[in-house]
């Protein structure tokens, strides 16, 4: 267990292409992190220079204050599960789950009363003796976990997007064994993904990277109601926030048509700027008026399509009220509007 | 329906017909009778010449020295040509060097590289025993002793064939997945760990393939034997297939050196499906 630190952490591939940009991060000691980002973001490359298997090209990866970036893997004790489950396939499942202290020298007995305290943890004590092949792919996936586990000073596990590969049905409970034995263990866990869903539900804080870049960290809470940009906007919720071109009039910012505005801050350039709301932010009656063009169902609620002047947007309502074409009057209140200059959030 | 099928069938039908089933059974009537260089032609003489087989220790010996000589050359060609790919398998630049250069012994016709060997190993005027002199390990007999004999006969095919070893194993590494070794590498394991946790049992199925094939090719060797020492000195270098040889077409004991195959025949293929089964056994622990 520790606390990792990232300082002044940066990587570019041979081709000169930054794919990790600058970046200082501290994340805490038995604190859950998501990475989340588009496929080529840079949080595979960010997940493998804190096991080990990348070396930096700039900055130090610090554990509990400590200097690790020159450190074997082997010696980081870090534990990583990948996107594909990867077992010895010529072992049991026992003697998977052992492997890392064989390669440690732990005594015998040692070996086997942890390997029987994890498999037992890990659901998986009456397959100890099976071979590891004949297995599930999310039994596999907990062997992997498991082979982490089984090592008592393991200072942080990183999941390297476990549950792709998954059955949907699995996933659920997959992530649920994750999340408890993140509370049971206090270890610190660091998930890729570039699912939403699973990075809001599993983290404490959302690390949102593009091209490289850490665009956003924050609680789901916080991605949610202030997204930095408009990429955390998009990507971050579904559906998607409501961006829509605004201009600066006086001391107010509007969307030209469409009766949205707000109070513009005093030194608001008049360019570039957009407004947004979220979807489940807008409420039903009031001044605002528009046209459904479409609507999703949604269980107890649907979203609809709305053109509203020449801006269309979507809101979230309640289920069966609208039919395409109605006029739907709604309005969105003061404290849910943001204001974006070039893509990034002002107020 | 589709009835035409079996015409498009025919001629590989043929083919097969004029070349692996009609000799096969030929043979089988031809090892029934006393057809030699007296008296051709296919008489019926029943057992007589399995009975003559039976006591033929020549035979025997040579089935004996077959096996010696094919699982001796196999398995150092195996660690060899194993080795080697472990060499070349991560650096790029060198591996298209090696892999051309590797490839160089089994691409050259067996009998014009065997002359070669039997050039090199000649006592008295190759290179090789001046070579060994003057790093004062000393000349050796090597044709006209029973042991270095067999040991050049081992060194030759060894030396054609590693390659193929080499390319199959070679091409069995680039296949295997990443994740495996950064596991291996994160639960802090060795170079040598990492291979026989994660290398060799990964590899197993392609090594009982190329195990079986060579051993398959090994067990008709001909040419080198031929060519490099006749058998000779006396019959210490005599395989199966040139015993076989000599008593068909040397002595033309056609009804005799039929019996000869068919028999060798039948000892290969039960001997190869027994160990088949045996390294499948040992070797493929991952199939799921």
């Amino acid at each position: 267990m520790a606390e990792i630190r990232l300082a002044k952490l940066a990587h570019s591939y041979g081709n000169g292409t930054n794919a990790l940009k600058p970046l200082d991060m501290t994340w805490r000691d038995g604190g859950t992190y998501a990475l989340l980002g588009p496929s080529g973001c840079g949080k595979s490359t960010m997940l493998n220079i804190i096991s080990g298997l990348l070396k930096p090209s700039e900055g130090r990866v610090l554990f509990d204050g400590q200097d690790v970036t020159d450190k074997d893997t082997g010696a980081r004790n870090i534990a990583q599960v990948f996107q594909v489950p990867v077992i010895y396939r010529s072992m049991t499942v026992g003697e998977n789950l052992a492997f890392p202290l064989v390669c440690r020298r732990v005594p015998t007995p040692r070996i086997k009363a942890r390997v029987e305290a994890i498999a037992e943890r890990l659901g998986l004590s009456r397959h100890l003796n099976s071979r590891a092949v004949a297995l599930t792919a999310d039994q596999k996936q907990l062997i992997s976990l498991g082979r982490g586990l089984v090592r008592e000073d393991v200072s942080a596990v990183l999941l390297d997007e476990p549950l792709t590969v998954i059955d949907p049905q699995m996933k659920f409970e997959l992530r649920k064994i994750l999340k408890d034995i993140n509370r049971e263990f206090r270890l610190t866990m660091v998930l890729v993904t570039h699912d939403q869903n699973e990075a809001l539900t599993f983290a404490d804080t959302v690390v949102v990277m593009n091209h490289g870049e850490v665009i956003q960290a924050g609680t789901p809470q916080e991605l949610f109601e202030r997204p930095a940009t408009t990429h955390v906007g998009t990507f971050i919720g579904s559906p998607a926030m409501n961006f829509l071109p605004a201009v600066r009039e006086g001391d107010r910012v509007l969307v030209p048509g469409a009766g949205l505005s707000r109070t513009a801050p005093a030194d608001l350039p008049t360019t570039d700027l957009t407004l947004a709301f979220r979807p489940e932010h807008a409420v039903a009656g009031g001044p605002l008026a528009g046209t459904v063009t479409r609507i999703w169902f949604e269980g107890a609620d649907q979203v609809l399509a709305l053109s509203v002047g020449d801006a269309s947007l979507r809101i979230r309502a309640v289920a069966g009220a609208e039919t395409v074409g109605a006029i739907v009057r709604f309005d969105v209140p003061q404290d849910c509007l943001r204001l974006y200059h070039q893509g990034r959030l002002v107020a | 329906m589709y009835r035409q099928k079996y015409l498009f069938l025919l001629p590989g039908l043929l083919v097969l017909v004029a070349i692996i089933l009609f000799p096969l059974l030929f043979t089988i009537r031809v090892s029934f009778s006393s057809w030699d260089v007296y008296n051709p032609g296919l008489n019926w003489i029943g057992g007589e010449n399995y009975g003559r087989l039976w006591e033929d220790a020549r035979y025997w010996q040579a089935l004996g020295r077959l096996t010696l000589l094919s699982v001796t050359t196999v398995l150092i060609q195996y660690v060899l040509g194993f080795a080697l790919a472990l060499m070349v398998w991560r650096d790029l630049a060198a591996r298209r060097l090696f892999r051309v250069l590797f490839l160089i012994p089994m691409m050259t016709t067996p009998v014009v590289m065997s002359v070669l060997w039997r050039t090199i190993f000649h006592e008295s005027l190759g290179p090789l025993n001046p070579i060994l002199e003057s790093l004062g390990i000393g000349a050796a007999p090597w044709l006209s002793s029973a042991g270095w004999a067999f040991a050049a006969v081992v060194m030759v095919e060894v030396w054609q064939w590693t390659p193929f070893m080499f390319l199959l194993l070679l091409a069995g590494l680039l296949s295997l997945p990443n994740e495996p070794y950064l596991a291996a590498k994160i639960d802090g394991a060795g170079p040598v760990r990492t291979f026989f946790s994660v290398t060799f049992p990964m590899l197993g199925a392609i090594s009982v393939g190329a195990i079986l094939i060579r051993l398959i090719e090994a067990s008709k060797i001909m040419e080198t034997v031929y060519v490099l020492t006749s058998g000779g000195p006396g019959t210490s270098t005599e395989t199966s297939s040139y015993y076989i040889y000599i008593r068909g077409m040397r002595d033309f004991q056609i009804g005799y050196s039929a019996a000869l195959s068919l028999t060798y025949l039948i000892i290969m293929i039960v001997a190869l499906t027994v160990i088949a089964k045996l390294l499948v056994r040992a070797l493929v622990k991952d199939a799921a």
